[in-house]
């Protein structure tokens, strides 16, 4: 907390020249407004005098006139630095130089608003189609999905294999991974340069589950993008309601009653822990462990019975809602929480062990896919990516959010950087998140539910951070008083951490690629969730087998 | 005219071709359902009692299914690969001593133990050609890897089965059977047990199951078949995970000797064949259940840095103690 301040000092003191307007309307979250081309300076500053500092994403808004670009900035807090450029002339200088983690961020805001970042190293699409027609930027606030979409399309045959540097070369192979692959548990492509069973390069393509989330809850009203943003992911479902409720909350200045801040704790926690342990599982099947694999989710499975005996639902809760939550928790379903807890802190503890101490298992994962920790901070990984590299950071501790604050727990992180690291990260956090619930159930406040929030949302903007089981997910909502939003951005903690997974891959084998994909958890329908397609244009990529494997066949049919 | 009546009746009958198919179904649900209990789950179920019908029913359904030959692969060798590879295992079997002797009756040979060995090792080849054939990146990748796997597990298998050959005074199976009044695993212990990893890496399961790693390379070198051929090659690994729990049983578990206690002793020599073969397969599916999938350059050195000198070890320490265990044989 201390460090927020610091930086915020900082801030002012080296770049009041530069400052238009700064504002702390809530304890760590600040928002700065600077002159043009002053967001290097005071990037650089952060990333100089706070250790651990890492830029959550870039936010783009459409104000009319202008883009605003907001440099989420995660130093204890969060700093919004602000940078404006015209909208007829949208250009800016990149970050990417100071800060490499910045590089998909800035494509994403070239994808869908047509910034130009001078100085990318790759600016080009990251979400949308190749063949997207030029100038057409769905997140622009006059873009409407034009009745033509399809015929302005450019007919060209454009492939991803296209690419020059994609095709094979002696005794280097392409294998690619994806969009349909046993190791992916949802649609996303690796293509990886392989020199027999060494992995030499990795591109990595997204988009293939867009499903213009975004663009969507600009037309819907707040209550309703509740249940919209729930389906981000449905895995960490608690984790974007929760940060979806709290910015709406913090905008409005809603005071959430305790027992609600409790009851969200308490379900946010269950979800890290069926996330984590279903992580566990598929690391078991991942590496050919398949009765790791099959007893991990058996044991899970008890989990999946308290959230649904809690919220009514297995998986999608419906439980968060602006101002509290919907369903209260009787005692006897305390109880019962509290005795499944125990059972899973058990076989937990148990899988612990294996992981520890299985020798195949080991000499699967140690030394494999490392992430040093100046790497890590470089491309701002977050989660237990992060904490898998040395780097204890964890939002629920650096800016604590619904009940966070008053109830203890330790922060798990591990030196070896590797895959081991992270899958004993995740595994040791069940046992940390079995402990909160049991603080969390046996001192819930009593008191109500939720307060009523009226449909209008005063003007204003903000960022609210929460850590999901993935890591650090950040939800940024600008509203005008009205009750739609004006604009909803959302950083899955997957495309922080995607970044890093090249250099991670790097050197090791085919046979680890699905352990290091695995060990990043990633969830793609969380990552792709900001571009606007119709269904037609939305099933853009094909591969036939002659496209892999005659380069000159190479062609994606559309 | 007699003569070849009985030798038709063995060969494709019993103890041949048909009772082979059978008994090979048989294993295929006995393996599927232990490991799923290993796993906790419930394993086939719906076909048969005990869904012990449920190896026909997929052979069946694979029989019906569309048979995709792709394009740009070489016709001849991606079709006879997978039959060449069956016909290799099936042939190796007929050496096996099932009910006391080999299915072609007299057909026993002094050196009989290495051509089973060396048509093992040829059907692999078959498979490798089969993956090969594919043209596809995986595929192309799971056929390296059955090679550079054979590599590996290879000679210690070849110098492991000499252990047993060594204390019979035999290269043939039938007498290295016979010559088991007490069981070889009792004597040489050491040399079972490294025979069962070895066998684990023979038979691509885990930890060695990296021909295939699904998670890696989809289906390796079966990614492009389909439907007949897919059959051929499903049929082939049952066929090959049938040799091996044999060999284990006829090199160290004494084949299909037991206490005939009453009636016909060939019903009983199948029995106790079938039994002690059982008893195989679940210790290697319980290796295969407690171990996670190893790389395969860990493969490799680990064949060549600890299999092979302990291999080695281990035959010289059977010859070595020979005249004891003579003496105990009697």
């Amino acid at each position: 907390m201390e460090m927020f301040e610091d930086a915020v000092d900082v801030l002012k003191k080296n770049l009041e020249d530069a400052i238009l307007e700064f504002r702390v309307p809530k304890p760590r979250k600040a928002y700065v407004l600077l002159k043009p081309e002053r967001h290097r300076d005071a990037i650089s500053l952060l990333l100089k005098q706070v250790e651990n500092a890492e830029l959550s994403t870039i936010t783009g808004t459409d104000l009319g006139n202008e883009i605003e670009l907001n440099y989420h900035m995660a130093c204890g807090g969060t700093i919004t630095i602000k940078s404006r450029v015209p909208r007829e002339k949208p250009v800016i200088r990149t970050i990417t130089d100071i800060l490499p983690g910045a590089n998909l961020y800035e494509r994403e805001v070239f994808d869908l608003l047509g910034v130009i970042f001078e100085g990318h190293p790759n600016l080009q699409r990251l979400m949308l189609p190749e063949n997207w027609p030029q100038g057409d930027y769905p997140l622009r606030r006059d873009w409407k999905p034009h009745a033509n979409q399809e015929n302005s399309f450019v007919s060209e045959e454009t492939s991803q294999t296209e690419t020059e540097d994609l095709k094979d070369a002696g005794s280097i192979i392409n294998v690619i991974v994806g969009p349909q692959h046993p190791v992916l548990h949802e649609p996303e492509m690796f293509s990886f340069k392989v020199d027999g069973e060494t992995v030499v390069d990795v591109e990595v393509r997204l988009g293939y589950v867009h499903r213009g989330i975004e663009k969507a809850a600009e037309r819907m009203m707040y209550f309703q993008n509740v249940y919209l943003v729930e389906r981000i992911c449905g895995i960490c479902n608690a984790a974007h309601t929760t940060c979806f409720c709290q910015a709406v909350e913090d905008i409005g200045n809603i005071d959430t009653p305790p027992r609600a801040l409790y009851l969200r704790t308490i379900i946010h926690e269950l979800n890290r822990v069926h996330s984590h342990l279903l992580l566990l599982g598929v690391a078991g099947h991942l590496l050919g462990f398949e009765a790791l694999f099959q007893h991990v989710w058996r044991d899970r499975e008890p989990v999946m019975d308290i959230v649904e005996r809690i919220t009514g639902n297995r998986l999608m809760s419906g439980f968060n809602t602006i101002g509290g939550v919907r369903r209260d928790i009787d005692p006897n379903t305390i109880e019962k929480t509290l005795k499944t807890v125990k059972e899973v802190r058990k076989r937990t503890t148990f899988y612990k062990k294996v992981f520890e101490e299985d020798p195949t298992l080991r000499l699967r994962t140690e030394g494999v896919g490392v992430l040093s920790r100046s790497d890590a901070l470089k491309f701002c990984v977050v989660g237990p990516v992060a904490r898998g590299s040395g780097i204890a950071m964890d939002v629920r501790k650096d800016d604590p959010y619904a009940a966070y604050e008053e109830i203890p727990f330790n922060v798990v992180s591990y030196k070896e950087c590797d895959t081991w690291a992270r899958l004993m990260v995740r595994a040791e956090e069940v046992l940390e998140s079995l402990d909160i619930l049991d603080y969390a159930l046996s001192h819930l406040p009593s008191g109500r539910l939720r307060v009523r929030v009226q449909r209008k949302i005063p003007e204003g903007e903000a960022v609210s951070r929460v850590e999901a089981p993935r890591g650090e997910l950040i939800h940024y909502i600008k509203s005008d008083g009205t009750a739609y939003p004006y604009r909803v951005k959302v950083r899955a903690p997957t495309l922080a951490n995607l970044m890093a997974f090249p250099d991670a891959i790097r050197g090791a084998f085919i046979a680890d690629i699905p352990s290091v994909i695995g060990s990043l958890d990633p969830c793609f329908s969380c990552t792709d969730r900001m571009a606007f397609l119709d269904t037609k244009n939305g099933q853009k990529w094909h591969w036939s087998l002659d496209d892999v494997n005659n380069s000159k066949n190479r062609k994606a049919l559309i | 005219m007699a003569l070849d009546l009985i030798f038709l009746v063995r060969t494709l009958v019993f103890p041949g071709f048909i009772f082979l198919l059978v008994l090979v179904l048989f294993f295929d649900w006995f393996e599927r359902k232990v490991a799923a209990r290993f796993q906790n789950r419930m394993g086939p179920s719906y076909a048969g009692p005990f869904g012990i019908l449920q190896p026909i029913a997929d052979y069946i359904k694979l029989f019906s299914k569309e048979d995709i030959t792709p394009k740009q692969t070489n016709k001849l060798l991606f079709v006879a690969a997978p039959i060449l590879a069956f016909s290799f295992f099936v042939f190796a079997l007929f050496y096996i001593p099932i009910d006391g002797s080999n299915v072609i009756l007299n057909s026993s040979f002094e050196g009989d133990l290495l051509l089973v060995l060396l048509l093992v090792t040829l059907a692999n080849f078959g498979i490798f050609l089969s993956g090969w054939a594919s043209l596809n990146p995986y595929s192309g990748i799971g056929a390296t890897r059955v090679l550079t796997q054979f590599l590996g597990y290879d000679i210690p298998l070849i110098l492991l089965a000499i252990g047993p050959a060594f204390l019979a005074k035999s290269l043939s199976i039938v007498n290295i059977t016979a010559s088991q009044s007490i069981p070889f695993v009792l004597l040489i212990p050491w040399s079972c047990a490294l025979f069962i990893i070895v066998l684990q890496a023979e038979l691509e399961k885990d930890p060695f199951d990296i021909p295939h790693a699904e998670t890696e390379i989809v289906g390796g070198y079966e990614t492009e078949y389909s439907g007949r051929k897919l059959a051929f090659i499903k049929l082939s690994e049952d066929f090959q995970f049938l040799i091996g729990a044999a060999l284990v049983t006829v090199l160290f578990l004494g084949g299909s000797n037991g206490p005939v206690l009453f009636g016909m002793p060939e019903i009983w020599h199948i029995f106790w064949f079938i039994v002690k073969t059982l008893g195989v397969v679940f210790v290697l599916e319980y290796v295969g259940n407690v171990a996670a999938r190893l790389r395969i350059d860990q493969v490799v050195h680990g064949n060549w840095k600890l299999l092979i000198p302990l291999s080695v070890l281990s035959l010289a320490l059977t010859i070595g103690i020979e005249p004891l265990l003579r003496s105990v044989i009697g």
